[in-house]
């Protein structure tokens, strides 16, 4: 019997060593195709092939234009580029588990609201970049404004190469201009949540199966508040001197906005199923849909309307407010686990100051995806639908060429819009969770029970916003908020505000 | 004789009334399991603005065939869908035969030492197991397999329980004795296992086989967390994707004749059920030549050891 | 006399060691058969299985790849459990998972031995077949398509329960964020989906019953009831206990796609929609937070493997030949 046994265990033993070396040598052969670069046209030393996650609906011809983008920068930096796109509403979760599990990748997408910037940084997802930006950044870091620099600072150091772009954040309702105008609406007064009603009676009445009031499961509410976390219910009060920290749910703005909502809700203005929507892209595209809540930059109402092929117009909804959100709305970072930061660096260098390969990677091949009608200018050709990128977050806005319908002096309206927008009161403060991790994982889970469902009014306010606010407080939240206030009492008194 | 016999038939049977009851439960039930699929049928017949005013209605005021001309029109992406879908269970079929015969072979022989050992390895399997987070990491880390067809492949392709039943089944169905006097012949292990327990259990083996592919056509989960290439989505993941944006098609399609303004007319809702329709049809023309194999596959895996 | 110690090893152990090799190679055409599958195994499975130590340590990504970022990663003990019972989540969806199986496995059981019954005494076998493949359908479709079905019944504005509801002029119901029905929807279509399946397994080891049976039962007088009862039935028991047993011991894994693509991800419905499955799930896609999910996984694990051993005990004592091992 104990010699079976130990032929047994030497058959497990020998087994797993069997295991061990095929295994082994699956992962050599997978690490060599990765570290293998495109082209090898015997130009001195073989050209670094950069991984770079971006987020958007991933585009039919993105390889197509990256195999020009690699020609280029081969010549300038001897890197060549691949880009993976990976869509709004799985950015998020698909880069939690990439990140987490080491997918090899240089350069991501990371923001305040899609791949959290600071709990990130802090989990060592990023490099931290002060000297790679000293060394290989400096023309960069000569073109963006230092706000965004200074803004996406974590505990003193850089993370992320933040995108030259709109600093301010200011909410305004879009509506479907032809609608606008069939109705006679007037626009120019609306701006509460409370002032919309009356244009969104009028189109319920008469366009029964257009969605009114279009909306998907991220919706919140605008209330005069910033949040201290990116997606969880604490937030400071926009013109407060205390610095005290709230629970949003708890404050009288959202009370009333939810019982608002809730009134949309109930009236059709809202589509029945908003709490399970993931994307509200077929109703643009259809342009089944009469108005909704967006963030604007200046010329935002041209942007949109090119982009989805019928006119947009909008109205201001909130005042622009700086936040660590807006600041922190679009950088690229360069993963912990890239195998050359370096050449990461010196990409993101030429791609934020070089407006050749800035225009590429957001328009495509010249001639294939766009036409150039001067220095300035370009066009949109019909091939465009199949490399239809989002501009915020491949890097500096103010590289890019302008639309025919453009202002001449867009950029400066853009400074402009940057210069005037107002501190928000917590600007730069970063929460650090590590102390309240099991909480923070709790509450993430109430919030995702309770959120959607009650910003878009599917439910009502009245007994499930008590029932809410008892199941945060279960989970742990009053301890997150204590460990806030201390932090943010902490960073007062450092700051002097 | 042949009377009594009769008479004997009808007194076994139930009565007309009752026998009546019965077939109107029997009927119900039958076509509730139809009905859903009939009803989707329906509104992807739906003119798309009866739909927007009417809702779902069985018989719609305005029937259309517009979604069936959209989804044709973006056809290649449906069809490259199915392609993966099709290559996915063809191989993987094959390749979990080829893995669980062999290995349910090796331990239903009582002359392999290691039997038990290997026997015990796999029952292990069905009591314990890493769970998601950790099979993620090996799939996708250390065996490399992400965005790959591998990845929809492999993680199917072996289950202990499938290896218990073949094993069983072998056990019943191919006599020790026959493989002895093959083995006194001079036939080697190999060669038994090809030309006598093989063809032998040939029922047995189609039926895993059609357990399998079922499981391969179905599957969506592995897609879920392994596939974000749009070109190696299969046919079910791809239902998920259009929920949320029918528009996933059409990015995905080579026709570029679809410009942006005829997408504003695209029949939204009657698409997504139309994909629906013609994502199950195969199914349904199939499953009813298949019915008894699955049925006879419990029967297989009851007969225990 | 000086030996190298290798060759003094060999000399002491060599006996054991040259017989394991011949037996080695004496089988090593069978262990070439289960070779593919056991390297499978031993990928598929114990792998990950090794793998949920990232339970007891708060995970954090190195460089070098996930092995050695597990090994790096700082020991945090039970640390990744206490959030999932610092709230009352565990219990939520283990009540969940264990209730819906249950419901499944009794009701399921009651409703397909009925239904197989009254198949085999149809008079008029060829509506029978048609009613057998009508069944049968359900149980070939995907949950994602299910969901869809689902979605043409519940839809809020446009679902044709509602539309019915409204014949009788009834309020339309916002099903998918009303908690209160789904405990009778998710049954309902878990039965929807598997009866059809599960009775014609039935039906096919009652036809097998010997006839002479019944006729015997019936010179005595027993009635159509009887007969049931008396011979049907017991007749039926040993599959019944298998399939049930083979039930029992997943009843701590739920179906991911019906909890998952039935009720739309809605959040309201979290309290009576989440299991262990989709609660492990959504854990990583919320939180990212890899240590506390696999926590959450191990906890199903352990808790699974457990309840398995005591129904395998409870049958053994009962009925020896029927317990699993």
């Amino acid at each position: 019997m104990s010699k079976k046994r130990k032929s047994f265990s030497l058959l497990l033993v020998s087994l797993m060593a069997l295991a061990l070396v095929v295994s082994a040598c699956g992962g050599n052969g997978n690490s060599a195709t990765n570290n293998s670069s495109a082209g090898g046209n015997g130009k001195g030393e073989a050209p670094v092939n950069l991984i770079w996650y971006t987020i958007g609906t991933p585009q039919k011809d993105v390889d197509r234009v990256m195999e020009e983008v690699s020609k280029y920068t081969q010549e300038k930096i001897n890197a060549t580029i691949t880009m993976k796109m990976v869509d709004w509403g799985d950015y998020q979760q698909k880069m939690q588990v990439n990140v987490a599990s080491g997918e090899p990748m240089d350069i991501l997408f990371t923001s305040a609201g899609g791949f959290d910037y600071v709990q990130n940084a802090r989990k060592g997802a990023f490099m931290e970049l002060d000297d790679l930006l000293e060394q290989y950044g400096k023309e960069l870091k000569d073109t963006i404004d230092p706000a965004f620099l200074e803004g996406s600072k974590v505990d003193g150091h850089n993370y992320g190469v933040p995108a030259n772009k709109e600093l301010p954040q200011q909410e305004v309702w879009r509506f479907n201009k032809g609608l606008v105008d069939k109705y006679n609406l007037d626009i120019t007064n609306v701006r509460s949540l409370d002032s919309i009603e009356p244009l969104l009676k009028t189109i319920k009445e008469n366009e029964p199966t257009i969605t009114t009031f279009a909306m998907d499961k991220n919706y919140v509410p605008y209330v005069p508040y910033d949040y201290v976390i990116t997606n969880l219910p604490l937030a400071v009060k926009l013109d407060t001197t205390d610095y005290k920290i709230v629970n949003i749910l708890e404050t009288p703005e959202m009370k009333e906005a939810l019982s608002t909502m809730r009134k949309y809700y109930q009236a059709g203005y809202v589509a029945p199923e908003a709490a399970t929507t993931g994307s509200t892209s077929d109703l643009m595209t259809s342009g089944q849909w009469f108005m909704d809540r967006a963030q604007t930059q200046p010329s935002a109402d041209n942007l949109w309307s090119a982009s989805y092929g019928y006119p947009v117009v909008s109205t201001q909804a909130s005042d622009a407010i700086i936040t660590n959100t807006s600041v922190q709305g679009s950088i690229m970072a360069i993963s912990a686990n890239s195998e050359y930061p370096e050449k990461a660096m010196e990409f993101l260098n030429l791609l934020n100051t070089d407006p050749v390969l800035r225009n590429m990677v957001d328009s495509g091949i010249e001639g294939v995806h766009y036409k150039k009608l001067d220095d300035t200018h370009y066009e949109n050709l019909a091939e465009s639908k199949n490399y239809d990128m989002p501009s915020y977050s491949l890097g500096n806005n103010m590289l890019l060429y302008l639309n025919p319908s453009d202002a001449d002096d867009k950029w400066e309206q853009f400074k402009q819009f940057n210069a005037e927008g107002v501190n928000s009161p917590i600007l730069s403060f970063n929460f650090d969770s590590t102390k309240v991790a099991t909480q923070m994982a709790a509450v993430q889970n109430v919030k995702e029970q309770f959120w959607s469902s009650l910003m878009t009014g599917t439910v009502d306010p009245e007994s499930y916003l008590p029932k809410a606010i008892e199941k945060f407080k279960e989970a742990g939240l009053d301890q997150v908020m204590a460990e806030a206030q201390t932090q943010l009492d902490a960073w007062r008194a450092e700051n002097n505000k | 004789m042949a009377e009594v016999i009769k008479k004997q038939r009808d007194f076994h049977q139930v009565s007309r009334g009752w026998n009546f009851i019965l077939h109107l439960i029997a009927g119900i039930f039958s076509f509730m399991c139809v009905f859903p699929f009939l009803f989707v049928v329906i509104i992807s017949l739906t003119d798309e603005k009866t739909l927007a005013t009417d809702g779902y209605r069985l018989i719609p005021a305005k029937w259309s065939l517009e979604a069936y001309r959209f989804v044709f029109e973006t056809g290649d992406t449906l069809l490259r869908s199915y392609g993966v879908t099709i290559l996915v269970t063809v191989v993987g079929t094959i390749l979990s035969l080829i893995m669980i015969s062999l290995y349910s072979y090796a331990i239903s022989r009582k002359s392999f030492p290691y039997r038990r050992f290997f026997s015990i390895f796999a029952i292990v399997t069905m009591l314990f197991n890493g769970g998601m987070i950790p099979t993620y990491m090996v799939v996708s880390q250390l065996l490399g397999l992400k965005d790959t067809l591998w990845a929809l492949i492999l993680p199917l392709a072996m289950n202990a329980f499938y290896i218990m039943i073949l094993r069983t089944f072998y056990s019943t169905s191919v006599p020790e004795p026959i493989i002895e006097s093959a083995r006194i012949d001079g036939a080697g292990d190999f060669y038994i296992f090809l030309r006598i327990v093989l063809p032998l259990s040939l029922p047995g083996l189609a039926t895993i086989g059609l357990f399998s592919t079922l499981g391969y056509w179905n599957d969506w989960f592995n897609a879920l967390l392994y596939i974000d290439k749009p070109s190696l989505v299969p046919l079910q993941s791809m239902l998920m994707r259009i929920e949320s944006s029918i528009a996933f098609i059409q990015q995905n399609s080579q026709n570029s004749s679809l410009s942006l303004t005829a997408l504003q007319s695209i029949p939204q809702d009657t698409s997504r059920m139309a994909m629906v329709v013609l994502a199950t049809l195969p199914i349904i023309f199939a499953y009813p030549f298949f019915q008894r194999y699955f049925v006879q596959g419990l029967t297989v895996g009851a007969v225990k050891e | 006399m000086y030996r190298p110690i290798f060759l003094r090893y060999l000399l002491i152990g060599g006996n054991k060691v040259t017989a394991f090799f011949k037996t080695l190679i004496k089988n090593k055409v069978m262990l070439f058969m289960v070779l593919p599958g056991a390297l499978w195994f031993f990928f598929f499975s114990y792998m990950p299985l090794v793998g949920t130590i990232v339970a007891f340590k708060q995970y954090r990504f190195t460089r070098e790849g996930f092995w050695a970022s597990i090994v790096k990663s700082e020991w945090v003990g039970w640390d990744n459990f206490k959030f999932l019972f610092s709230t009352n989540d565990a219990y939520l969806i283990t009540r969940n998972t264990l209730f819906y199986n249950l419901a499944f496995i009794i009701i399921g059981l009651v409703l397909s031995v009925a239904m197989a019954i009254l198949l085999s005494e149809l008079v008029g076998k060829k509506l029978a077949k048609v009613y057998q493949t009508g069944m049968f359908l359900p149980y070939f479709l995907s949950w994602v398509i299910v969901g869809y079905f689902a979605f043409s019944f519940l839809s809020m504005d446009r679902g044709m329960l509602n539309q019915v509801l409204g014949w009788f002029g009834v309020d339309a119901i916002q099903w998918y964020s009303e908690p209160k029905y789904w405990p009778y929807i998710l049954i309902f279509v878990s039965l929807w989906k598997s009866i059809g399946y599960n009775s014609v397994v039935y039906l096919a080891s009652i036809m097998g019953i010997d006839k002479s049976l019944y006729e015997a039962a019936m010179i005595d007088g027993a009635s159509k009831w009887q007969q049931i009862k008396g011979i049907t039935i017991p007749m039926l028991s040993p599959i019944i206990i298998i399939m049930t047993l083979l039930a029992v011991g997943r009843i701590f894994y739920a179906d991911f796609g019906l909890f998952y693509q039935v009720p739309r991800d809605s959040g309201t419905l979290y309290a009576v929609t989440n299991v262990i499955d989709t609660y492990v799930y959504r854990g990583l896609k919320t939180t990212g937070e890899i240590g506390m999910s696999t926590a959450a996984g191990l906890y199903q694990s352990v808790v699974g493997f457990a309840l398995v051993m005591i129904s395998n005990f409870v049958v053994r004592k009962i009925d020896k030949d029927s317990a699993l091992f």
